[in-house]
C-alpha cells in the first residue's frame, strides 16, 4: 500500500490545533474541579445518619459508574431540552464530564477517609489535640497523601475522555482534528498530530501533578528503608 | 494428544509459516486488489449505516438501504463473499486509506477535494443537499441563516457545500454522525440541520409532530464508489460492473426501490 504522509498541512493548521488543545485543557480542568466539588459534597453527605441522603449519594455513584460515559452526556444535551433544560454543547460537555468524575471522586475521597486508622484519632484525643487540629493534621493530610495519585491519574482520564465530546458538537482537540482530517482528507497526519498532543499534555500533567506531590509530601521526608527508620529500636 | 505433541506441532506451524513469509510478501507485492479480492474471496466494503436511506439499520437490526443493497449486488455479481465495514460518515474515507476496506461504497458525493485522496469510479446515484427545520425557524435564503445555529454532519457533502453558501454571523454545528445531528433539531439544540433530501424525508416521516419542513436546496450531486489510488484494475472492474447494473436496470431498482425517486440519467467520469 502506498501512502505519502504530507506534515505540510499539518503545520498549516497549527493554530487550530493549539487552539483545540487548550479547550481540551480548559474542559478538563473545569471538569475535575467540578467532580471535585461534587465528591467533597458526596463525601459530606455519606456521614449524614439519615438513610435517605446516604441512599441518594449510593445511587449517584452507582449510576454515574455503570454507565457509559457517552450516554451520559447524550442524555445532558439531547435529553434534557425536552425538560426545558438547554445549554451550549461545552457546558453539557463540562457537566458530563463533571459529573461522571464526581462519581469516581465520591469513592476515592472515601477510601482515603477509611485508611486512617480510627486507633490514630483516638491517640490524637489522648494527646490533647484539639478537633481542628485532629482533622486537619491526623486525618486530612494523610487522606489527601493517599487520594492524591488516584486523582491524579483520573485528571488525566479526564483529559483523554473529553475527546468524546466532540459526539455532542462540543469544541475540543479532537472535534478540531475531525474537520481538519475530514476537509483535508489526511486523516493520518492529524491522527498522528491529535496522538502526539495528547500525549505531550498527558505527560507534562503527570509530571506536573508527581511534581507537585512530591513537593507536597515526600519533600524532606526520609525514604523508606533509608536513614532514622533502618535503625533497629533500641 | 498430549501436551509435548501439541507444542512440536505448534513450533513446527510456526517454523513452516515463519518460512513461508518471504514468498507470501513477494506475492503480495506483485498481486492487485482485485487479486486479492479474488484469491480471498472476500470484498470489504466500507459503508455508513447512519444515513438514510443509503445506510440504515433496518426493523431486524441488519444493515440495510440503498448503497447497502449495492454493496451485496456487487459482491454478488462479483462472486465473493461481502464483509460490510460499518462506519461513521467520517471514517468512510480514512478506513479506505488505513486499508480497512478495499472500496468505500457509501453515497460518496464527487468533489475536488475528495478525487485528491482518492479515485472515483464512475456514478452510481445521484442525490440534493437541503437545510430543513422546525417551521418556527425563518429561513428562505441562504442569507437568512445569519445569527441561527446549523447543524452539519462532518465530513459530509454537506460540510462542503453549505458553508460555502451560510454568509458570516452563522453559527455552524459540527457532529460526527448524522443521527446526532437528527437529534440537534429533534432536541432544538439548533435551528436548522443539512442534510440529503432523501434524508429530510425520512427524518420528517419519521417524527411528524416535530412540524420540521425544507427551507433551502443547497446543491445537487452525483456519488459515485471509490477505491485507493493505484487500484486501477479494480476501479476498472466497478465501471465495468457499474455499466452492466446500469443497462440492466438492477441500479435503478435499487434506488427506487429505497428513494420512491426514479434514478436520473448517470453520466460517467
Amino acid at each position: 500500500m502506498h501512502y505519502v504522509f504530507q506534515f505540510n498541512v499539518v503545520w498549516d493548521n497549527w493554530r487550530i490545533l493549539t487552539d483545540g488543545a487548550v479547550a481540551t485543557v480548559e474542559m478538563s480542568v473545569a471538569a475535575f474541579a467540578l467532580g471535585l466539588a461534587v465528591a467533597m459534597l458526596c463525601a459530606w453527605l455519606r456521614g449524614f445518619r439519615s438513610f435517605a441522603v446516604r441512599g441518594v449519594v449510593r445511587c449517584y455513584v452507582e449510576i454515574v459508574r455503570n454507565t457509559p460515559l457517552l450516554v451520559q452526556l447524550f442524555i445532558i444535551y439531547f435529553s434534557l431540552p425536552g425538560l426545558g433544560v438547554r445549554m451550549e454543547a461545552e457546558d453539557a460537555a463540562v457537566l458530563g464530564l463533571g459529573l461522571n468524575f464526581g462519581g469516581y471522586a465520591t469513592e476515592i475521597l472515601r477510601s482515603g477517609v477509611e485508611a486512617v486508622p480510627y486507633s490514630q484519632i483516638e491517640a490524637a484525643t489522648a494527646l490533647g489535640l484539639s478537633r481542628l487540629r485532629i482533622f486537619r493534621h491526623v486525618i486530612l493530610n494523610p487522606a489527601i497523601r493517599i487520594c492524591y495519585p488516584a486523582m491524579a491519574s483520573q485528571f488525566i482520564l479526564i483529559l483523554l475522555s473529553s475527546s468524546i465530546v466532540s459526539a455532542i458538537s462540543a469544541d475540543e482537540l479532537t472535534s478540531e482534528v475531525n474537520t481538519l482530517q475530514s476537509t483535508t482528507f489526511r486523516p493520518f497526519e492529524f491522527y498522528f498530530a491529535a496522538t502526539a498532543i495528547y500525549l505531550a499534555l498527558a505527560l507534562a500533567f503527570r509530571f506536573g501533578l508527581d511534581g507537585l506531590f512530591w513537593l507536597a509530601f515526600e519533600r524532606g521526608r526520609p525514604r523508606l528503608g533509608q536513614g532514622r527508620s533502618r535503625r533497629r529500636p533500641a | 494428544m498430549n501436551r509435548r505433541h501439541l507444542i512440536a506441532t505448534g513450533g513446527l506451524a510456526g517454523a513452516v509459516s515463519l518460512a513461508a513469509l518471504p514468498t507470501a510478501s513477494a506475492q503480495s507485492q506483485g498481486a492487485t486488489t482485485l487479486d486479492k479480492i479474488l484469491k480471498e474471496k472476500v470484498v470489504r466494503i466500507s459503508c455508513d449505516v447512519s444515513s438514510p436511506p443509503f445506510g440504515v439499520i433496518g426493523s431486524d437490526g441488519k444493515p440495510d438501504g440503498v448503497e447497502v443493497e449495492t454493496c451485496k449486488q456487487l459482491a454478488r455479481d462479483m462472486g465473493v463473499e461481502l464483509d460490510l465495514v460499518q462506519v461513521v460518515s467520517t471514517q468512510r474515507l480514512p478506513s479506505l486509506l488505513a486499508g480497512r476496506s478495499d472500496i468505500t461504497l457509501s453515497s460518496i458525493s464527487i468533489t475536488f477535494d475528495r478525487a485528491k485522496a482518492v479515485s472515483f469510479c464512475n456514478p452510481t446515484g445521484a442525490l440534493a443537499i437541503v437545510v430543513f427545520g422546525p417551521k418556527a425557524t425563518q429561513i428562505a435564503a441562504p442569507a437568512d441563516m445569519a445569527g441561527k445555529r446549523i447543524g452539519i454532519t462532518r465530513a459530509t457533502l454537506e460540510e462542503a457545500t453549505v458553508p460555502k453558501i451560510a454568509p458570516p454571523g452563522t453559527k455552524i454545528v459540527w457532529f460526527d454522525d448524522i443521527s446526532a445531528t437528527i437529534q440537534s433539531v429533534l432536541a432544538g439544540q439548533v435551528d436548522a440541520i443539512a442534510m440529503t433530501e432523501f434524508a429530510m424525508r425520512s427524518v420528517i416521516d419519521r417524527n411528524p409532530r416535530a412540524g420540521l419542513e425544507q427551507k433551502l436546496l443547497v446543491t445537487r450531486a452525483f456519488y459515485a464508489p471509490v477505491v485507493r489510488h493505484g487500484d486501477v484494475e479494480l476501479r476498472q472492474w466497478i465501471n465495468t460492473w457499474g455499466f452492466l447494473n446500469r443497462q440492466n436496470g438492477v441500479l435503478g431498482a435499487i434506488y427506487e426501490k429505497y428513494t420512491g425517486i426514479k434514478l436520473p440519467e448517470l453520466p460517467v467520469i
